[in-house]
């Protein structure tokens, strides 16, 4: 070693010790720092480095062993410790190689993966679990693998048998119904579980959107009952919150889109009508707007007033039309009357 | 004190914001002192004058909803009309129009616009007319058009159009896209053939308005039509038509004659 060989021996020291070193006795250089043969050792078992091999972490030095049992994370499938790239995921450490799609065994650590029922799945697999509807649904009560439905209560999944009816008595299965308030009655008697038969015994209403029972504000509309986030607008989607709607068909649109739909805003001015409203020509008007599209002039129910293009003119304005315009409008007109 | 004048003072009066001076014999908007200072009428109904010249000032009305000139003698039309920040309802039929000025399609809020009886023609229209988004009525009527052009297909919010006794040799495909439409009038023109599009507008229901006659359709329209329109309707949306249509397109027939006397009208008097 050059470097050594032009120090000299006085004032070179072991970085553990802090002696110095005998002529001729070996001298370990690590980095620039030097070590007598005996003080090179690991940090933790102060041993010998096997095959010289150590890790250097946070200052001190480490054999591979004591390396790895103190710091290196353990793989949650194989139990070894991962060196190199670790995956960190479903709050374990991971071989890349040992963290496989629970159900094609596909690697995931560049594919990605997606936690299904607390398993790790690769896209496609979850995908058709998800199909199949297959879903292995792990009882919240006995730890159990649930074939089929669940039971669901309290945001938990169950065995419908560890359950009975909250009325009868009988065993429940994934058809019970649970109910979180009812209209007189204490906190404690609800959130309780109730066979098909005895549910619909209550008179809990359905929802007419979702199917599902309706247990907080209740909205009748067009003979049904509705969540109040469920009775919407049959063109928007938009739920009428307690706003007016109207109905039309069996359907119930909102006030915008009723009138949108079937017309009734008024052709001068685009609004809804509030008041009456003034039907002709296939056009709707606010009975103050209903005027001679010539001049403007307000027109009542009873005024006379001549089909121009589908809007009406007063017989003043008629009048002054050109001749021959009056004249293809009366032949115009002639054709209607023989068509209807 | 003129009759206008007098309708002037007691509107600024009282305040009326709705201004009729219908058949005044006004000749010129400059015999009406104080009317461009009315800033704040929401209406102006000049029907039935002798207006030739519409003056650029008339734009100062910046509150302005409704502008009616029916019947006048009017040949021009000011630029600064379109930069009417609240017009919604323009009538400029019954006039000597030959043109629209450059620009004219610039409207921010325009809904119906009434060019009835007219002397346009689809090379007279400024380059952005069918920018009008806003509109919901455009009666063309009583003009020269031959063809519509395929930009009709811009107004999505069209409700209404009419293009009665023109000259129309052709319609677009695009008329299709307007999906809102239910007041077509097409009668007294020249057609032929209707894009198979149409068929599927709604045009059929009680509330709408389909116009056909006194075209030269093909006989297999012809025979639907005396049946009344949503037959026509109906038989547009068949296969056996788009295969008509079709063949008719690339055939390329000579238009029919034209047909209508447009000597006599009122808006070729100079």
């Amino acid at each position: 070693m050059p470097g050594i060989g032009k120090m000299s021996l006085d004032n070179m020291f072991c970085t553990r010790c802090g002696d110095g070193f005998e002529t001729n006795e070996k001298i370990v250089n690590s980095n620039g720092e030097l070590w007598h043969t005996n003080c090179f050792v690991c940090a933790q078992c102060f041993r010998v480095f096997p095959d010289g091999v150590y890790y250097d972490f946070e200052g001190r030095k480490y054999c591979e062993r004591d390396f790895q049992v103190l710091f290196a994370p353990c793989c949650g499938k194989c139990r070894e410790f991962v060196i190199g790239r670790v995956i960190k995921a479903m709050n374990a450490n991971w071989h890349p190689a040992c963290f496989r799609c629970e159900e094609c065994n596909m690697e995931l650590a560049d594919a990605g993966f997606i936690k299904n029922a607390g398993r790790a799945l690769c896209h496609g697999c979850n995908t058709r679990i998800k199909a199949d509807g297959l879903q292995n649904y792990m009882c919240h009560k006995c730890h159990g693998v649930i074939d089929g439905e669940p039971l669901r209560y309290r945001g938990e999944v169950y065995h419908g048998y560890h359950f009975t009816c909250a009325t009868c008595g009988v065993e429940l299965d994934h058809t019970a119904r649970e109910v979180k308030n009812r209209p007189g009655y204490a906190a404690n008697d609800v959130n309780n579980l109730f066979c098909l038969r005895c549910h619909d015994k209550m008179g809990i209403p359905i929802c007419g959107a979702c199917r599902r029972p309706i247990e907080e504000r209740i909205v009748t509309a067009l003979g049904k009952h509705w969540h109040v986030e469920h009775f919407v607008c049959a063109k928007c989607e938009k739920p009428f919150h307690g706003h007016r709607h109207y109905e039309k068909k069996g359907l119930a649109y909102c006030e915008q889109h009723y009138h949108q739909l079937f017309g009734n805003l008024c052709y001068v001015c685009n609004q809804v009508i509030a008041g009456d409203v003034f039907t002709a020509l296939n056009k709707a008007w606010c009975v103050h707007h209903f005027s001679c599209s010539v001049c403007d002039t307000a027109l009542s129910t009873r005024s006379k007033f001549y089909e121009y293009d589908e809007r009406p003119a007063c017989r003043r304005c008629y009048e002054r039309f050109p001749a021959e315009l009056r004249r293809r409008l009366r032949r115009a007109h002639h054709y209607t009357l023989r068509r209807n | 004190m003129s009759k206008a004048k007098k309708v002037i003072e007691e509107a600024k009066e009282i305040n009326n914001p709705e201004i009729d001076l219908v058949d005044k014999g006004i000749s010129s908007l400059d015999e009406i002192p104080g009317l461009f200072s009315l800033e704040n009428i929401t209406r102006l109904t000049l029907s039935h004058n002798k207006l030739q010249v519409v003056p650029a000032g008339l734009a100062n009305l910046m509150n302005l909803e409704i502008l009616n000139l029916t019947n006048n003698h009017i040949e021009e039309l000011p630029v600064s009309l379109s930069s009417l920040p609240k017009l919604r309802i323009l009538n400029v039929s019954l006039n000597r129009l030959y043109a629209l000025p450059r620009g004219f399609g610039a409207f921010p809020v325009l809904e119906i616009l009434d060019c009835t009886y007219n002397n346009l023609k689809e090379t007279t229209l400024p380059g952005n007319f069918f920018m009008m988004e806003s509109l919901r009525a455009l009666y063309l009527g009583d003009n020269d058009f031959e063809y519509l052009p395929a930009e009709i297909g811009n107004l999505k919010n069209l409700q209404i159009l009419s293009m009665r006794e023109n000259d129309l040799i052709e319609v677009p495909r695009e008329l299709g896209q307007l999906t809102r439409l239910r007041e077509l009038h097409l009668q007294g023109n020249r057609l032929v053939v209707l894009p198979p599009e149409i068929g599927f507008l709604e045009l059929a229901s009680n509330k709408s308005v389909l116009r056909l006659e006194g075209n030269f359709w093909v006989p297999p329209i012809e025979d639907q039509l005396k049946l009344g329109p949503s037959h026509v309707l109906d038989y547009l949306r068949s296969e056996t038509y788009r295969v008509l249509y079709s063949r008719h397109m690339s055939a390329k027939p000579p238009p029919p004659p034209q047909t209508l006397d447009k000597s006599k009208k009122a808006s070729r008097m100079r």
